[in-house]
């Protein structure tokens, strides 16, 4: 678990981040996220849905990542039966005209 | 006998004592056919719901020796094992994978913010679309047949 939590501290201008198990219990978190059990709950039964999308003609989750985009941008992924969540700083805005 | 229901008791009590099937009644030997005047109706009803209730509180303490409980414990385990084998089993809520790969998923650019105005776009489209669904009435639904 440490080189799980190692990845997800170096990823860019991340401010916290959530690992969850398949049962929703949360695993590991930090900064930002440290404890929130409310945004990992939240944040299960979105990716849940999620993955029952199907395009058509196709069997898998249409998916890699899924992003949740507000002032903060969350992005989730599943890997291992784990649910990732990494909160991070949103530097997409739209574009100023000078 | 029937397929097994889950309120049928694991195991058949030793003194039955026994339910008629489907709520019947059994003929009471003595008592005579319901009355018909209003007290002695009111005495019947009350009668009738005393034998079917159990009151729990009432009860005196059913002594069981050790070595009766842990027969019963164990014919309950055996008849819990034999039926859960044919009970269908719940599904199992597992996660798909997306990648293996999860911080570089996660570490990779984030969405362009011309994406995402783009899809919000057309996503009011369908939006707008959905809400223009109407019905258009043609004609009578219910329509009288002539019989010539």
């Amino acid at each position: 678990t440490a080189a799980l939590t190692a990845g997800l501290e170096r990823i860019p201008d991340q401010v916290g981040y959530l690992v969850i198990s398949e049962d929703g219990v949360l695993a590991q978190s930090a900064g930002e996220l440290e404890n929130d059990e409310h945004t990992a709950g939240v944040m299960m039964q979105m990716v849940r849905t999620a993955c029952r999308f199907r395009l058509s003609g196709s069997t898998d989750a249409p998916f890699k990542r899924m992003s949740i985009l507000e002032d903060f941008v969350y992005v989730v992924t599943i890997s291992g039966q784990k649910v990732f969540v990494v909160k991070r700083q949103n530097n997409q805005h739209e574009p100023v005209n000078v | 006998m029937g397929k097994p229901e889950e309120t049928d008791p694991l195991i058949p009590h030793p003194n039955p004592v026994s339910k008629p099937p489907n709520g019947t009644e059994w003929p009471t030997p003595g008592v005579p056919s319901p009355p018909t005047d209003g007290q002695a109706l009111l005495t019947s009803i009350l009668t009738k719901t005393a034998q079917n209730i159990i009151d729990v509180s009432a009860a005196d303490s059913v002594v069981m020796e050790q070595h009766e409980i842990m027969d019963k414990a164990r014919q309950y385990s055996t008849k819990l094992a034999m039926l859960s084998t044919s009970l269908p089993q719940k599904k199992a809520l597992t996660l798909p994978s997306l990648t293996s790969q999860p911080h570089q998923v996660l570490a990779s650019d984030l969405v362009p913010y011309s994406d995402v105005q783009q899809v919000s776009k057309i996503a009011a489209y369908a939006y707008s679309a959905i809400s223009q669904i109407k019905v258009d009435a043609k004609e009578e639904l219910v329509v009288q047949f002539a019989i010539p």
